[in-house]
Parts: structure tokens; C-alpha cells; sequence
């Protein structure tokens, strides 16, 4: 690879705004800087908020404990982005940590243009050592001009009283004060130093959609981000992705979201750090569907209502509570999704048959309330048995009945005619089928179906059929739709727990998701090899590379301890709010991401023996 | 194609010695690791070079690195995708052992072998079964044909495949025995309406059961049965031995043969292949055969000289290859399939048509592109591949490289005014930034893979 | 998520696109031109033959409102005489397919009575097997009624490949071929069209080096290679067509078709005729694949409505773009279904596996209107319509009246031939 000053001098600059630092004294604000027509600006109030951690000694030992980080480290790009470090530090007489907070702490803001236009502005605290880093790379950057035979290109230029440089064609910037701005087109510096200098000038600071952004994004985040979607909305990228999707489970999913973000004019995130969690929070002016609209099942409309509590499982890798009414949802079918898939009917053919000709709108869905519940969780194989080659997680859907004396019976019932319609098809293609039993758990007696066990079990992984035990059990007015009788029965506690103890009153939301990012590791862990042959013929990679590949991402994955989504919050039509619980790495790192090396799976009792 | 000395099939099929008239050079070379495994290095070639053609054909006839080791390794990653009804996953492990074996002509001839029996998991319908078919033909790729035919009449793929899983008393299976003869031996106007008759008979009795093939004694029509003018109660062990025994099985095989290895353009006379032929018949053994092949003045013949149409597996696969370079394959194994050629699933019993057929607007514009994609997504032992590294030395210069791929690609087969003016434009493609030299090279390569002369191999 | 495989084919791309390549003959695209179209046939019609996948069900498509039985056989399906599109006194079109009326009414649609066959099969799988051999029973029949019009009209080495499926589901049985390798278009981007420039594409250079004799290859020697350069330099013509085809279709005011999958797939089957590029045959399904949108066992009212709407809207925006462009008498689209459906409901709100349905044509040069008269609804074939017209007549007379085919060699009987056709 032929040595390129060039990549060295555009390594060091996005170092200097990665590693962002409060605002200079003696000039305005930097977002009174930035033409009203950004339509994203991204603001780090705070720089060191993030620059502690990012920059502490700890991480940095953690990182380089890990196998993934060492072979990244050792390619020749990196040693040569390492020397002109070293080289700037020697020159600063200072090291490069203590440099980043002293040339960015007082803010980072980077704006957008919507031809693709980039404005950075960057407040340093010490400005000699600004100017003298810009010295330095402007020698660097003189010299290397003159190598390749372009002299001119590294220009310097006066315009009202504020000097601009460029180092070439795609660049320019100029230094104010302790300010530094770079553009991507000279033109948008002296937009930029006309804007200043005007009093009647239409900055972003003073227009009515920012102020409402920032209005939401609220005090105390570390960086905030605005959209202008007012001046996206025509894009055809965004109006597709607006547009409604013809897949009935991505319109489920998506409902509320999508209508909030066609009507809004602005997206505001803001971000937060509360003792190692980082918590990002996004608000829009969006309005919420109209009671008449389509896409009105996602919305709560009475008080108190909307998406419950997850329920609390052993071993739990996911909870999805949503607040969707599938009565309307269904009825709404021919706005919301209006091509008629094979899948789609399908679907409509095997619930004509399950319930008897009862007619799916009505008479199934119309007895559900909107309340619904997803669980996935680790399941524990019995031993007598065997573990299967792949494993899956056991996952369940918890719904509640309007009339659960009357509809019960009638969902048990289709429920067995589906696992004998399984059965009749298995055993056309000679294939082992299901045997169908009865359990009870507490006061609630449940159907589970079950595959005989293999007729050698012991040692070696056994079919991944075995992954499944589907159970139905109706405890009080709820329906529980499990993949295993084990959840079965540990959802049927969890919701014996909250009968008796109800949790907090909640925010009223229509969707939260949460993930536990320890559960989530152990399951990958456990379907590494799996993982890593899926890896090899996906990308070409080589066992070790694909080991390092997904290591990488279990040592991610241990980094996050909870994650947390609320959609649909009061506050606004669009709140939306993710927390996610961190672990850095300490100097103590974790093991690197070995096979099984995760959490061992809780207890869940899953029941083999009648 | 007639080519004089070739008139004389003695001269035909000794043991070609490079004279000032047919040197052994690059082009050569390139001739045989395109049709003895799936293209080669630059490094392979040079050596192929130095070696001469004799020797170069010993080492891919006995790869001197330790196959038996890279064949168990691929096994256990293949058996981990063999299961369910669908073949994708192992169609990309197949893929991804012809890129990296060391022993290329096994993989070479067992895809040869598929096309023969040509078996497709359209009516199999099971990862495992299909998988154990293959890894039977690969176990005899090189080794006995008629131990590999009595292993494709005890394979369950094989009934499964044809729509045999029971081979009643009452319904004897006439197309089971018409591709029996037609297809795996004898060959289209060597037997009679009576011979399919009493093949069919003699394989009453055989059903598959849950995947196992069994034989039910009480479904046998053990009546006096006429095959091939011979009478007696045949039996499946018994056909399988007479099949062999006629002539004409011998005859057919060195013919696919000879298609494979040699020319798919002008069928040569039988007089021509027959002293293949015998040499087949005394044994059955198919690595001498090939052997005789791959050393002839035949093969080293304007006769076979690019007489073939590259496959889309040889044109990926070659690609690759060639490279030194690996892939991802699951979505190669997708891609080869809309060219044409889905492993696992051949399109009718006859198998791949091949030759012309490979080509027609549609597929030579995908090849462009799956040239594009492999290029832009193979990778080197260390990261994205490199076209400087991937011919050379690193210090040769840069503008030598285009020169150096087309050497690679095409070993100077390409019409010099062509060849100058896809280079140019592909420097021209790349000429705006010193950076984006590699995709300028990249830009090279497509081109000259995306040539009529690459097509043919 | 497993990377679709038009994404795979799209990647590499990038910016530049096939046509920024230079032919790769060393030639420019002017030098590598052939004449326009392929003139070589002695027609150039063109047949578009459309899947409805699942087994329509023909009686609510056109319904014999007149019909006394028709009301007491559907008893919740039934569609009131006011609500339907007339075609004539007894018969109309769905309530949700008012584009078909009109198209009838106009003559560029045909409906075509009572198809099926005898002993017909009541299973999706062996139906359609049988509609898609042409060999009704012949279960292990190995190739389709068009493959084996591929592989017949391709065998002649100078001519393009015939038949192409335009869509994104799996190619359909019909089309399984011998030889011929027949490409499935998902969309023109596939060929990595759409975006683009021709101002890209780089000028060869025009100085013509002196031949080194010794290394090139002959190709006046060499047939094969002969072959090959003649398949590309046409693939690169047929490329560049298509590309003056999207842009061109950019530029003047494009007809409006409906946001449906089914109508952007005639919208690329439009492109293609308009490029013409020698393809005679397109096939394109309807119904999402697998057993398909039209099995409609339960619910069946609201889906089949919207299905029926998407079909006649996406079929009328098809037909409005080949007429402004003076095509639509080279094009003849012909719809076809596994089997119809029962004539009572099931009690599920739905009607199970019939036989006999009516086919659509549609097309500038039909005789237009009814061919046939309705099957009776109480003569019935194990509860479905019983057929009048073999589908294999109405395939012969494609083949032979249409298109100029040999349908005796393609179908391996003769059938006689159903009188649908202006003469042409």
C-alpha cells in the first residue's frame, strides 16, 4: 500500500470531531452561526460528558484486551495514523487526550444542507493550541501539495476581515476566536461569515421549528439532534418509507410511528447520560391517526389504557408489550395492506378452517382486547432428551379476551384442530408428528403437544423439533400461546404475581420493547458453532475470522446490560424514549467471547414427564 | 474442427510432447487448470510453467497437500447443513469446497458425475439424502464407475429422484428404467422397447421407506424376463452387471467424457474415441481414463483449444480462483442458479445442456454483473483482495497490472486492439483519484472477464 | 436477514453501471449495434401469459346474475345484479372490476367460457402441473408447455431467446426447459439499468494497434467463439435498448399505473415489448406465489374483490400504455388458473377447489366479446363448472395463430383452434 499523507492528515482531522469540548465566552451561540436551511444539526453541548468515559484509561486497557481490537490495531493504516500522533503530541508538548478536551470541549455542532452541504463548528478551550494544530497540519499539508506537483492547492483567503483556508478542492475552514469552522464548499464558510455579521440574518437559533425541537428535547442531554422534516418530507426516499407497507406485520408493528412522522415538521433526540445508562429520547410534532383513520387501532384512547407491563420471566431475552386493537386493525385490512399475499390468504384458509367459518374480523379478533404481549425467553433442555443441534429460544404471546367463558373453549379448539392439521401434514411427508396432552398448572389446566423423544437419546445434539412443546392455557381472561409448556407455566405464575401485586402506573404508551442483553449473549453463545458456519459461507470468511467477527459482537452484547424502548408516549403524538443500561468494559475486562461463555440459561422448568 | 495429425487416434491419444509448433506455454497452461480444475493463480501457472505439462498433470492428478484432511474438514461443515428439504445451505458449502480444495479435479469430476446422474432435490426433497448422493459420487469421482453405479442403485436419492419409491409387481416403472438405460449407461438407440420392459421388472421389489430403500421379496416379478437378447430372472445386481458389459456404456462415458475434458464443439467418430473406450470397459476404472485424457495431443489441441463453454459454477468458481481469492457463497450458490445452474437441481434428467445453451443476452449481461460482485466482494487471506497482489510481485508497477490481469485472465487470447481498448477505458474509469486505483482494477478485471473469449473455456 | 438476491446481483454496481463498461468486444456500442429489432421472425406479436395462482373463482368474477341457482348456491357470496359491470343481459363482471367492463365494452377484452380438462385435478400442485405441462396426468413430464417452445424455437442457433418471467417469485413449471436458460426479471435494474448515464460509458479508444497474428484468437476459425461474440454484442445492444427505453419513459409523460405489485410487473413487461428485444413470450404470476391469493377458502369477499381490482386496474394501465404507443395489436395477454371454484360456499364463507373457469384475453386484435356460453350450474363436475374448451386448444391456437409457432411440435397432438383471433 503506497504511504498516503493525505489519509493521515484526514485520519487526524476526524479524530479532532470525533473526540469532541463549552462555549467561548466572547461569541454567540454556535447554532446562531448556522443558515436557518440546515435540515439536520447534531449538537454536543457537553463534549465532555462523553469524552470521560470514551477517553478513560480503562477503556482503553479493556479495548485492547480483546483479540478483535488487536487484529485491527496491527494493520500498517493504523501504525502510520499512530506515528503522526505521536508526532503531533511532540509537537503540542501535550498527549492526545488532554489535547481532545482542550480543542473541542466547549461544543461540537455539525449541520447539514439539503444539497449536501456540511458545516461543523467546533469551540475549543484553548485556542493557542487551536492555531497551533491548524499550523502544523497546514505545513503537512503545503508539503504534501507540493509532492504531488499542486502547490496551489492548499489557499488561503481573506473575506471580511475573517481568513479562510482550504487544503483542497472538498475543504475549507477559518478560525474565529476559539471557533473553528469547516465546510465541505468555500461558499457555505462565507455564507456562514455574511450570516454573522447580519443582524437580520436567518439563523437556526431563531427559527420557529428548531426552537420547537429543542423546546422538546429539554434541558441536560449531552447532545441533542434536530430534524427538519418539513423540508424532508418531499424526499421520495422518506415519502416511500412513510408510505404504507403492504406486509400486514410491519403495519401492526409500525402503526402510530409512521402516521406521527408523516404529519411532523420536526424530530428532535436528545441525548442523556444517568449513572451508565444512556437514554436517547426523540420527539416530533407529529399528530397521532384520527379516531376515523385506519391506522387509529395502535392509539389508546381511553385514560388509564394502553400498553401493560412486561411480564417477568426466568431467563427472559425479550419482552414486547403493544397496545393494538386487531378488531380494527384487520377490519381496516383493505387500506392498510391491500395486496392479497399467498401468505395473507393462507392465513385467512387455515382460520376459516380452525374456527369453524367464524368470521375472522368479528368473531376472532373482535374478542381480543387490544392488550397484547410477546416474551421470549431461555429455555432449559431436559437431559433425559438431549439438546438440540440449533437452539431456540421459547417465545409466547399472551392476549386477553373480551368474553373468556365463551371464547375460551372455542380457541382451545381451533388450537388442536391446528396441531392435527400439523400432524396430517408431517406425516404426509413422513415426518414424526405431535402427540397431544393435557396439563395443569396452579388453577389452570393447559394443552401442550410434544414429539416422542428419540429413540437413542444420550450425548449427540438431537433434531431441532425438539425446541418445541406448544402449549395454550387460559389463566383467568387471558390467552397464553407458548412455544413450550415451560413458558407456558412461568407466564401463568408471572401473571398470578401481577394480579397480586400490580406494578407503578406507567406512561401511557402503545409499544415498549425491552431486551436483556445478557440473556440475548448466552443465546447466541449457545448457537456459536452455528452461527460461525452461517457466517463462513455468508461472507467468505475463514472459521477464525468468522470466530473473531462474532466474538466481537458478544463482547458488544456484554457492554449492554438492559435495553429499554417506549413508543408513543403522552408527551407528545411521537415520544419515543431508549434506555440502554451500560456496562463499559473495566480494567478488569470480560473474557473474550468464547463459546457458552455467557450467563448459563435460569432455571425453566421445563417438563418432560407427564 | 479438423486438424490434421489428429487424423490418427494412436497419435490422438499418446502423450503429448511440447514442439516448436505446440509450445508449452501460458496458454497451455491456462488450458489445463481451466479444464482439469477450476482455473489457476498466477503462481500456479508460472510453476505449471517451469514444471512442463507432464509433471503440472501429476500434481493435479496427486495434489501433493493432504486432500483426505480438507475432505473430512468440508464434510463436518457440510453435514452440519444437511438437514430439512432444502439444499441452499449445502449448494454453498459444495461452492465453497471447490474454492478451496486442494485436489480442484475431484470437485471438477464430481460435478461432471452430478450432471451424469443428474439427480435434482426438486423431487428429493431432503438436504441429507442429496448430500450423501454426491458425497458418493465425489467417493468415486476418480475411481471405479462400476462401483459408483452399484452405489447410485443402492441409493434412496436416486428412486426418490426418479419417481421409483416403489417398484410394484403390478406397476413395473418404465421411466425408471428408460434413464437407467439412456441416461447412466447405455445411451439413446442401444436398446429396445423390451429391454426397458425387463429392467423395469427386474427392480420390482425395491420401495423407499422414510428415506431407506428396501426390498420386498413378495413385489418381485421373479417370472423369465429377456434383457439385451439374453433370457433369465434378472435381478437389479444382475442388470447393473450386463449394463456394464455392453459395449456401448463404455462408449457413452468416454463420449460425456470427452465433452467435459475436451470439446463440446464436433463430436468426434467413434473410431476416434475407441481406443478410450476398450481401455474404459477392461475395468471400469475412470482416473485412467481421464489421466489418458488430460496427457493427450488431443487435449493440447487446437481440437479442444476453448472448445468448451465455461459453466456458470466454472466461470464463478474460475473466477475466484484465479484470484487466490475466497466468497461468500450462500448468495453465489442463488446467483449461479439464475445463471442457469443450480447445484443440486438440475433441470431434467438429461442434466445441464450446457455449451451453447449457457449463453444467450440475459445471461451473459448477469455474468457482467456477478463478475462485478465477486470482484468487489472477494477477499484475500488478509482483507478485501487485491488485483496488485493478486498477479504478482508487489513491486511490479501499477500500470503494468491491466497487462498482468488480461495475461491471468485471458493468456493473450484476447485481439490486442480489443484488449487496448477495454483497458483504456478502464484506466480512464479509474484516473480521477490516485484512491481509486483498486476500483479501477476492479473496473479491468470485469471487463476482461465480461469478454466472448472468457466465456469459453 | 438473508440478502435478497437482486441485492447480490445490485451491490457491486455501485456507481458505475453495466453500461459505463465498454462493450466488452473492444468495440463501442455503435460499432457493436445491430439493426433495431430482430427481424429474422415473420412476426413480432407478442403473448403475455398471466398466472392467477390459487384457482380463481370464475362464477364471482363474471357472474350469471340471471341465475337463479347462483343466488341459492351463495348464500353470503352472492353479488347483487345492481352492483355488477353488465357485459350482456345475463352475465357481469365483479362490482370491484369495473376497468374489465370497460375494456369489454371497448373489444380489447375477451372472455373465454368453460376452460378446464377432463379428469381434471383438484389439487393446487397437480393442476397446476397440468396447465403448466399441457400434458394432463404426466406427472414426471420434465419441462413446460412454453419451455418446450424455448428450447423448439431457440434450438436455431441465430435466433434470441424467446420467453422471459417478469417478477419477483419463483419462475413457474411452465417455463422449465430442457437447454434454453430463461431469466427471471425481477426488475430492469437487475441489469443494472435504472440509474444509468449514458455519459458514463467511456469512448474506446479509436487507434487500432497492429495485430500481433500469433496470440489472438480467430474467431473466423473458431464457431464457438464466433458464438459468443454474437450473443454479446447482442446482449449490449438489447442493454442499451432497454436503457433508451427507461430513460425515454422518464422523459414523456408516463401512464399512471396503480401502486400494485402486479402492475409494476406489466409496467416492466411494457418496457421490455417497447424495447423490442425479440422476446415473444412473457410470463408473470399473480397471487404472491406458493399456493397463491386466489385459494380462497374462508373470508372470501372482501379478498377476492381486492384481488379482482388489482387485476383489472393493473391489466386497464398496461393496455392504456401499449395503445399510446400504437403496440397494443402485437400484444395479446391471456390470463389463465389452476381450476375454478365450487359453485355452493363451504360454510365458511368461502368456495373450495372446482374446475372449469373462464380465461381473459386482452388485446388489440380479438374479435372481442363473449366465446362460449356459461356453463350450466347444475350439470356439474364433482361441484365445480364443468369445462367446454380444452385450455390445450386455447394453448394451440396461441401457438400456432399468434405466434407463429409449431404446436404440434410443442404440444405433441394437434388441437383445433379456438376462434378468439382477428385475423391476422
Amino acid at each position: 500500500m503506497r504511504k498516503n499523507p493525505l489519509i493521515s492528515l484526514t485520519l487526524a482531522w476526524s479524530v479532532l470531531a470525533v473526540v469532541p469540548l463549552a462555549q467561548p465566552q466572547d461569541l454567540p451561540p454556535a447554532n446562531q452561526w448556522i443558515p436557518e436551511e440546515a435540515v439536520a444539526v447534531i449538537e454536543l453541548a457537553r463534549p465532555e460528558a462523553l469524552l470521560d468515559p470514551l477517553l478513560s484509561q480503562d477503556l482503553a486497557r479493556a479495548l485492547g484486551a480483546l483479540p478483535v481490537w488487536q487484529q485491527r490495531t496491527a494493520t500498517p493504516k493504523y501504525r502510520e495514523f499512530m506515528a503522526v500522533l505521536g508526532y503531533l503530541e511532540g509537537q503540542l508538548s501535550t498527549d492526545w487526550r488532554t489535547a481532545a478536551r482542550k480543542l473541542i470541549g466547549d461544543g461540537v455542532t455539525l449541520a447539514l444542507g439539503p444539497q449536501g452541504e456540511i458545516l461543523l463548528a467546533v469551540d475549543a478551550r484553548d485556542g493557542n493550541l487551536l492555531d497551533q494544530l491548524h499550523q502544523i497540519l497546514r505545513g503537512f499539508a503545503v508539503a504534501e501539495a507540493a509532492k504531488q506537483g499542486q502547490a496551489d492547492r492548499v489557499t488561503s483567503v481573506e473575506y471580511r476581515g475573517v481568513t479562510g483556508h482550504s487544503f483542497g478542492p472538498k475543504e475549507a475552514h477559518a478560525i474565529l476566536g476559539r471557533r473553528l469552522l469547516v465546510a465541505n464548499q468555500p461558499k457555505i464558510l462565507k455564507y456562514v461569515v455574511d450570516l454573522k455579521d447580519d443582524p437580520q440574518g436567518r439563523h437556526l437559533a431563531a427559527s420557529p421549528l428548531y426552537q420547537g425541537a429543542a423546546r422538546a428535547a429539554g434541558k441536560g442531554a449531552v447532545a441533542t439532534a434536530f430534524v427538519n422534516l418539513q423540508a424532508l418530507r418531499d424526499r421520495p426516499g422518506l415519502q416511500q418509507a412513510l408510505t404504507a407497507a403492504s406486509n400486514p406485520l410491519a403495519t401492526l408493528l409500525l402503526a402510530g410511528t409512521r402516521e406521527a412522522l408523516k404529519t411532523a415538521n420536526w424530530l428532535s433526540l436528545g441525548m442523556y447520560l444517568e449513572g451508565g445508562r444512556l437514554i436517547l429520547k426523540a420527539a416530533t410534532d407529529g399528530q397521532p391517526p384520527a379516531p376515523a383513520q385506519s391506522a387509529a387501532f395502535a392509539t389508546p384512547r381511553e385514560p388509564g389504557t394502553g400498553a401493560l407491563p412486561n411480564l417477568a420471566v426466568p431467563g427472559a431475552i425479550a419482552g414486547l408489550s403493544l397496545y393494538r386493537d386487531l378488531h380494527g386493525f384487520y377490519a381496516a385490512k383493505n387500506v392498510l395492506f391491500p395486496e392479497r399475499t399467498s401468505g395473507l390468504i393462507f392465513f385467512e384458509n387455515m382460520m376459516g378452517i380452525f374456527f369453524s367459518g367464524l368470521d375472522l374480523t368479528e368473531q376472532v379478533f373482535g374478542e381480543t382486547r387490544p392488550e397484547i404481549r410477546l416474551v421470549v425467553a431461555a429455555q432449559r433442555y431436559d437431559p433425559a432428551i438431549g439438546t438440540p443441534a440449533v437452539q431456540w429460544p421459547a417465545f409466547a404471546a399472551i392476549l386477553r379476551l373480551r368474553r373468556p367463558a365463551a371464547f375460551g373453549e372455542v380457541v382451545e379448539e381451533a388450537w388442536q384442530k391446528a396441531i392435527g392439521l400439523v400432524n396430517f401434514t408431517q406425516g404426509q411427508q413422513a415426518n414424526p408428528g405431535l402427540i397431544l396432552d393435557r396439563f395443569a398448572h396452579r388453577d389452570t389446566k393447559g394443552t401442550v403437544a410434544y414429539y416422542r423423544p428419540p429413540a437413542a437419546s444420550g450425548q449427540a445434539p438431537i433434531d431441532a423439533r425438539y425446541n418445541f412443546r406448544p402449549a395454550l392455557a387460559r389463566p383467568g381472561d387471558y390467552l397464553i400461546l407458548s412455544s413450550t409448556d415451560g413458558l407456558a407455566r412461568q407466564l401463568i405464575d408471572a401473571l398470578d404475581r401481577e394480579q397480586a401485586a400490580p406494578g407503578p402506573a406507567r406512561p401511557v404508551t402503545h409499544t415498549l420493547l425491552e431486551l436483556e442483553g445478557a440473556q440475548l449473549r448466552a443465546i447466541l453463545a449457545a448457537n456459536f458453532d452455528h452461527l460461525v458456519r452461517k457466517n463462513m459461507v455468508d461472507k467468505g470468511t475463514t472459521q477464525p475470522q468468522a470466530e473473531a467477527e462474532l466474538g466481537m459482537l458478544l463482547t458488544l452484547l456484554d457492554c449492554v446490560g438492559a435495553a429499554r424502548l417506549d413508543l408513543g408516549r403522552p408527551s407528545g403524538p411521537l415520544g419515543a424514549r431508549l434506555e440502554l443500561e451500560l456496562k463499559l468494559p473495566t480494567a478488569d475486562p470480560p473474557k473474550p467471547a468464547q463459546v457458552n461463555a455467557g450467563a448459563p440459561p435460569p432455571p425453566n422448568t421445563t417438563v418432560a414427564a407427564r | 474442427m479438423s486438424w490434421e495429425p489428429l487424423a490418427d487416434p494412436a497419435w490422438a491419444w499418446a502423450p503429448f510432447e511440447p514442439s516448436a509448433a505446440q509450445p508449452w506455454d501460458l496458454r497451455q497452461a491456462g488450458h489445463l487448470y481451466r479444464r482439469a480444475a477450476f482455473g489457476a493463480t498466477r503462481a500456479q501457472l508460472d510453476q505449471a510453467l517451469a514444471a512442463g505439462p507432464q509433471r503440472a498433470i501429476d500434481a493435479l492428478l496427486e495434489p501433493a497437500a493432504d486432500v483426505a484432511a480438507f475432505n473430512r474438514s468440508a464434510d463436518t461443515y457440510e453435514a452440519a447443513a444437511a438437514s430439512g428439504a432444502s439444499t441452499h445451505e449445502l449448494r454453498a458449502w459444495w461452492l465453497r469446497r471447490m474454492i478451496e480444495t486442494p485436489h480442484p479435479l475431484l470437485e471438477r469430476m464430481t460435478l461432471f458425475w452430478h450432471g451424469h446422474f443428474a439427480l435434482s432435490n426438486a423431487r428429493v426433497r431432503s438436504a441429507q439424502l442429496m448430500a450423501d448422493h454426491v458425497q458418493l459420487l465425489r467417493r468415486h469421482a476418480l475411481g471405479s464407475f462400476r462401483e459408483m453405479f452399484e452405489g447410485v442403485l443402492a441409493d434412496p436419492a436416486v428412486y426418490l429422484g426418479l419417481g421409483a419409491q416403489a417398484n410394484r409387481r403390478a406397476r413395473p416403472n418404465l421411466p425408471f428404467a428408460r434413464t437407467l438405460l439412456e441416461q447412466f449407461t447405455l445411451g439413446a438407440g442401444q436398446f429396445t422397447d423390451q429391454d426397458i420392459q425387463a429392467v423395469a421388472r427386474a427392480f420390482t421389489g425395491w420401495f423407499v421407506f422414510q428415506q431407506d430403500l428396501r426390498y420386498l421379496e413378495r413385489e418381485h416379478d421373479s417370472g423369465p424376463n429377456r434383457l439385451l437378447g439374453r433370457a433369465g430372472d434378472w435381478d437389479a445386481r444382475q442388470v447393473a452387471q450386463a449394463l456394464l458389459q455392453q459395449p456401448a456404456t463404455a462408449r457413452r462415458l468416454v463420449r460425456q467424457l470427452y465433452r467435459w475434458l475436451i470439446a463440446e464443439e464436433d463430436p468426434p467418430a467413434d473410431a476416434f474415441l475407441e481406443p478410450l473406450a476398450v481401455e474404459l470397459a477392461r475395468d471400469y476404472q475412470i482416473g485412467r481414463v481421464v489421466e489418458t485424457m488430460l496427457r493427450s495431443n488431443a487435449f493440447f489441441s487446437p481440437l479442444a483449444y476453448r472448445q468448451r463453454v465455461k459453466s456458470p459454477v466454472e466461470f464463478a468458481i474460475g473466477l475466484v480462483r484465479s484470484l487466490g481469492a475466497t466468497v461468500g457463497t450462500t448468495q453465489l450458490g442463488a446467483a449461479l442458479a439464475d445463471l442457469g445452474q443450480d447445484l443440486y437441481q438440475p433441470p431434467t434428467v438429461a442434466g445441464w445442456a450446457g455449451h451453447r445453451y449457457w449463453l444467450n443476452r440475459f445471461t451473459v449481461l448477469g455474468r457482467v454483473q456477478l463478475a462485478h460482485t465477486l470482484l468487489a466482494t472477494s477477499k484475500g487471506p488478509n482483507g478485501p483482495w487485491d488485483a496488485a497482489l493478486a498477479v504478482g510481485p508487489q513491486d511490479r508497477p501499477t500500470a503494468a497490472v491491466p497487462q498482468l490481469l488480461a495475461d491471468l485472465f485471458l493468456e493473450g487470447d484476447l485481439a490486442e486492439a480489443s484488449q487496448q481498448a477495454l483497458l483504456a477505458g478502464a484506466m480512464s474509469a479509474g484516473a480521477d483519484a490516485a484512491q481509486r486505483q483498486p476500483d479501477g482494477l476492479i473496473e479491468c478485471a470485469a471487463r476482461l472477464v465480461a469478454t466472448p473469449e472468457y466465456q469459453l473455456s | 436477514m438473508p440478502i435478497r438476491r437482486r441485492d447480490f446481483l445490485k451491490i457491486s454496481l455501485g456507481g458505475s453501471t453495466l453500461l459505463a463498461l465498454s462493450s466488452p468486444l473492444g468495440e463501442s456500442l455503435s460499432q457493436s449495434a445491430e439493426p433495431p429489432a430482430p427481424q429474422r421472425h415473420d412476426r413480432d406479436t407478442v403473448l403475455v401469459l398471466l398466472q392467477l395462482s390459487g384457482g380463481n373463482d370464475g362464477l364471482n368474477t363474471v357472474v350469471p346474475f340471471e341465475d337463479d341457482l347462483y343466488h341459492r348456491s351463495r348464500p353470503t357470496l352472492r353479488l347483487a345484479a345492481q352492483r355488477l359491470h353488465k357485459l350482456d343481459a345475463q352475465l357481469g363482471f365483479h362490482p370491484d372490476a369495473p376497468a374489465f367492463g370497460r375494456l369489454y365494452h371497448e373489444g380489447q377484452l375477451s372472455v373465454l367460457q368453460g376452460v378446464g380438462y377432463p379428469d381434471s385435478d383438484r389439487n393446487h400442485d397437480g393442476a397446476m402441473r397440468d396447465w403448466h405441462t399441457a400434458r394432463p396426468g404426466l406427472a414426471l413430464c420434465p419441462t413446460g408447455w412454453v419451455g418446450g417452445a424455448i428450447d423448439h424455437v431457440y434450438d436455431a442457433a441465430d435466433r434470441d431467446l424467446p420467453a422471459v418471467f417478469v417478477g419477483s417469485t419463483p419462475t413457474p413449471f411452465n417455463l422449465q426447459t430442457e437447454k434454453a436458460v430463461v431469466p427471471a426479471i425481477r426488475s430492469l435494474s437487475d441489469w443494472g439499468l435504472a440509474q444509468s448515464t449514458a455519459d458514463a460509458r467511456p469512448l474506446p479508444s479509436r487507434k487500432r494497434p497492429a495485430r500481433s497474428a500469433a496470440a489472438a484468437l480467430p474467431s473466423q476459425t473458431h464457431p464457438l467463439l464466433a458464438l459468443a461474440q454474437h450473443i454479446t454484442r447482442r446482449a449490449w445492444a438489447s442493454a442499451a435498448r432497454l436503457e433508451a427505453v427507461v430513460a425515454e419513459g422518464r422523459r414523456a409523460n408516463p401512464v399512471e399505473y396503480p401502486p400494485f405489485g402486479l402492475a409494476g410487473t406489466l409496467q416492466t413487461v411494457a418496457q421490455l415489448i417497447r424495447a423490442n428485444l425479440g422476446i415473444r413470450i412473457f410470463a408473470a404470476e399473480f397471487g404472491g406465489g406458493g399456493i397463491g391469493g386466489f385459494d380462497t377458502h374462508a373470508n372470501q369477499a372482501a379478498n377476492h374483490g381486492a384481488l379482482l381490482r388489482q387485476l383489472s386496474e393493473s391489466i386497464v394501465a398496461f393496455v392504456a400504455d401499449l395503445r399510446r404507443d400504437r403496440l397494443l395489436d402485437r400484444v395479446l395477454l391471456v390470463t389463465f388458473s389452476e381450476f375454478g371454484r365450487t359453485v355452493a360456499e363451504n360454510g365458511r364463507r368461502g368456495t373450495d377447489h372446482g374446475a372449469a373457469a373462464p380465461l381473459f384475453l386482452v388485446g388489440g386484435k380479438l374479435k372481442g366479446g363473449l366465446i362460449g356460453s356459461h356453463p350450466s350450474l347444475s350439470d356439474l363436475d364433482g361441484g365445480g363448472l364443468k369445462f367446454q374448451t380444452d385450455f390445450r386448444r386455447v394453448y394451440a391456437t396461441l401457438l400456432d395463430h399468434w405466434l407463429g409457432f409449431d404446436s404440434l411440435a410443442i404440444l405433441g397432438e394437434r388441437f383445433e383452434p379456438v376462434d378468439f383471433l382477428e385475423s391476422i
